[in-house]
């Protein structure tokens, strides 16, 4: 499975910048979402209903398109945990505010988790497969899943991407993390999963896995390891994202120190992260000679273990 | 341009969200749905309810929906009419 | 690659278990009343959250009504199976608000209440009310959560079979729950689609919908699960399949192309032609441009032959998210009954088309099933249910 365009829009200077994985620095705790002009891309009569998300993952799509030079993919995946929760407060509101007179519908059409991928459809007149996973912190790790089963069943591209906006009246992150410290950011990443490899590429995705309620995390990735004949040894970068110390202590009972780097240095928080996560990974992988890695990175695992007693795996390769 | 019609024209493009047009690019008797400026159902039950919320017009059934929100001279004629039988 | 449907389970204005529901659609009787709540005709499952947490014998903690309605169907499809290490098991669940029921209710205290409990708000995630389920299943491992507005519940079935298919899983709980958020019914309110009485799909005077809650899941195993649990297959998941509209965001184009793809690609995956299917459970709701466009679209699928079809909403309702979950039960029991299922309220042909739907229940040869669901963003699955025997 090969990964023929990455986009991203994030907190950082990562849209249409190929090669900023060596350029990013820490998260600034002052720092607000990069976008670009969405009306590039995006005409203001179907602008006029999107929040944030939807703008975010629009943008990032098309990139993708254009990166891999395809008009249409054969299906479009979206993982998504909170999804238009803007929108869904807004309405809220909007309920609130109503006396008797008639409500006001926009924000309520536009309020299901997958307005993001029917939003992309849309724009795109594109009729073919369109799903929305939205299993909080593997939302993104599942569309991967459902994008490889996708391609195995003899699709040739398929968009799929993570995404999520910042709203904190309706949900408390901090709260459900149990951590009052972490700096809530938000994004989206989109990729183009080919069966093909494109010559502009040189990431490849060798698996994806989704834990929930497990207990046994190390077990679990040496077990995912094992399936894969790799060695813990053989992982030459471990971006990963765990919520307390303890996690952190399971992931060191495998790996050395020098393999690993918490990736929310540099997204900061949101539940589908890990996509953005992956985006690093691509670009690690797509540039030789990084800044920080080196030019050895071979293999990058991506340990997404943000809820406790959820994992969601990546083994990426060159 | 009547200050009403002016008026309508600015609540339109607010409360629809309609970004990149001024009150002056949307002609009075141009159809406000399809091929003029392009707005949907969602958009007609916003004007439904704009109608209410700032000129306490009340518009109930869809035949009178489609004939007061044809063209801003449709509506502010709609408005004027309401006010005139409320005196 | 087969796929066998072996447990099921679901709550709906009609019932609070499988054979309930069933004894509802032979006799005939709807669930859907005037609710004093919101003065409109709802189809409501008549548990409150305190004797929803009684009944399934719940610890005391916070539950958002989709978690609850979603364990009481769900224990019943999983009925009597165990968690086997040879068997890889998982839960696919869906939802469309997930456990907004309790955030709204936060939500709407706050403004004018400094005390409302923050706590709900950590219900609010749709995986969370996923996590919730498959704890009380004791499932771990694959746990996921699809979210496609009204074709949530159909998606979370098809995703079952693809990670069946694709050797990810041996059984899977497939499913959907959804509760009458105020969200919802105020939404729904606010695009002046409401029938003020029970709604009359695919008839001429047809004047909207009704809104519902319920929760379905089905059991489905391949064959080496089968061969470890010893489960009777009930009948065989045969095809699936999932197709946009790309039409308009809550409109359906006038000739139904996403609900036509998914229907003649859903055939070609099960390896059968329109002709074999007996009946169709379609989507239904009763508003003007869904059963027109549905009936567009099936007219192109199965021109001249249509089989036997109905909507089941006149019994339920609009359960949203969980419409396709419990449809899908619906069709489980239509070949186990040897029977189409009945329409309601249905006098007279819509001009366009002029189809007739079922409107008894009767004794039929039912090999095959057809079952449509759609929902915002264009989204359309169709589903495809076989006899096992």
């Amino acid at each position: 499975m090969y990964i023929n365009a990455a986009s991203t829009i994030s907190h950082q200077p990562t849209f249409r910048n190929a090669g900023f994985s060596s350029n990013l620095r820490k998260l600034d705790p002052s720092s607000g979402l990069i976008t670009p002009d969405y009306g590039d891309f995006i005409p203001a009569m179907e602008r006029r209903r999107m929040s944030h998300v939807q703008k975010m993952a629009i943008a990032c799509s098309l990139d993708c398109l254009q990166q891999a030079g395809i008009q249409q993919p054969d299906a479009i995946i979206v993982g998504t945990s909170m999804g238009c929760s803007i929108n869904t407060k807004n309405f809220l509101d909007k309920i609130l505010a109503a006396t008797n007179g008639p409500l006001s519908p926009t924000s309520f059409i536009v309020s299901t988790h997958n307005t993001i991928a029917g939003q992309i459809a849309l724009s795109l007149k594109n009729h073919g497969y369109n799903m929305t996973h939205t299993q909080n912190s593997l939302s993104f790790e599942q569309s991967l899943i459902d994008g490889i089963l996708t391609i195995e069943n003899g699709a040739q591209n398929v968009l799929v991407g993570g995404a999520d906006e910042e709203e904190d009246t309706i949900y408390n992150m901090r709260a459900r993390l149990k951590n009052e410290e972490i700096h809530l950011t938000c994004g989206a990443s989109f990729f183009i999963l080919s069966k093909n490899q494109d010559s502009i590429t040189s990431a490849r995705l060798v698996d994806v896995a989704s834990f929930g309620l497990i207990d046994n995390t190390t077990g679990t990735i040496k077990n995912f390891l094992d399936t894969n004949n790799t060695l813990a040894e053989e992982i030459d970068l471990v971006l990963f994202a765990v919520s307390d110390q303890e996690n952190k202590n399971d992931l060191k009972s495998i790996f050395q120190p020098w393999q690993m780097f918490d990736y929310q240095e540099i997204t900061g928080t949101y539940y589908t992260n890990s996509s953005f996560a992956m985006h690093y990974a691509v670009d690690i992988l797509s540039n030789k000679g990084h800044s920080i890695f080196g030019d050895k990175v071979k293999n990058i695992l991506v340990c997404n273990n943000l809820i406790p007693g959820n994992l969601g795996l990546m083994l990426l390769k060159n | 341009m009547s200050d009403l019609k002016y008026e309508l024209k600015k609540q339109i493009i607010e409360e629809l969200n309609l970004e990149d047009i001024q009150p002056e690019d949307i002609e009075d008797d141009a159809p406000l749905f399809g091929d003029g400026l392009g707005l949907d159902s969602i958009d007609a039950l916003e004007l439904v309810v704009l109608m209410e919320k700032y000129y306490g017009v009340k518009i109930t059934d869809e035949e009178t929906g489609k004939k007061v929100l044809a063209s801003i001279n449709a509506m502010s004629e709609f408005i004027l009419e309401q006010k005139e039988k409320n005196k | 690659m087969k796929i066998f449907v072996t447990g099921i389970g679901v709550v709906s204005a009609i019932g609070q278990d499988a054979e309930q529901n069933l004894r509802s659609l032979q006799s005939l009787t709807t669930g859907l009343s005037r609710s004093a709540n919101f003065n409109l005709m709802l189809g409501e499952v008549r548990l409150s959250n305190e004797q929803l947490i009684e009944k399934l014998d719940l610890p005391n903690e916070d539950y958002s009504r989709t978690t609850l309605l979603a364990i009481l169907a769900a224990k019943e499809a999983w009925s009597n199976n165990k968690i086997n290490k040879s068997v890889r098991t998982g839960l696919i669940s869906a939802t469309s608000v997930g456990g907004l029921d309790r955030t709204e209710k936060y939500y709407f205290e706050s403004q004018t209440s400094k005390t409302a409990r923050t706590y709900s708000l950590m219900t609010h995630d749709n995986g969370r009310t996923t996590e919730r389920v498959a704890a009380e299943l004791g499932i771990s491992g694959y746990i996921g959560t699809i979210s496609t507005a009204c074709s949530s519940g159909a998606n979370a079935i098809m995703q079952g079979a693809r990670l069946l298919e694709g050797n990810k899983l041996d059984r899977v709980v497939v499913g959907a729950s959804e509760p009458l958020a105020t969200f919802d019914v105020k939404g729904f309110s606010s695009l002046n689609i409401f029938d003020n009485e029970i709604c009359k799909p695919f008839d001429d005077k047809r004047s909207g919908l009704n809104l519902g809650e319920g929760a379905a899941y089905l059991v489905l195993e391949n064959e080496h699960s089968i061969s470890v649990t010893g489960n009777k297959p009930l009948c065989m998941l045969s095809g699936w399949n999932n197709a946009t509209d790309a039409f308009h965001q809550t409109a359906s184009s006038p000739d139904g192309k996403g609900a036509y793809l998914a229907m003649i690609n859903a055939l070609a995956k099960a390896g059968i032609t329109a002709g074999n299917i007996n009946y169709v459970n379609a989507h239904g709701t009763g508003t003007s441009n869904n059963d027109l466009s549905e009936s567009m679209a099936l007219r192109n699928v199965f021109g001249d032959a249509m089989p036997s079809f109905s909507s089941t909403k006149g019994f339920t309702g609009h359960t949203l998210a969980a419409a396709g979950a419990i449809e899908a039960v619906y069709c489980v029991q239509s070949i186990l009954s040897q029977a189409p299922l009945p329409n309601l309220n249905f006098s007279t042909p819509m001009k366009e088309t002029n189809m007739t739907p079922e409107t008894s229940f009767r004794s039929a040869k039912i090999d095959y099933v057809l079952s449509n669901s759609f929902g915002f963003g264009g989204n359309c699955t169709c589903l495809i249910f076989g006899k096992a025997w």
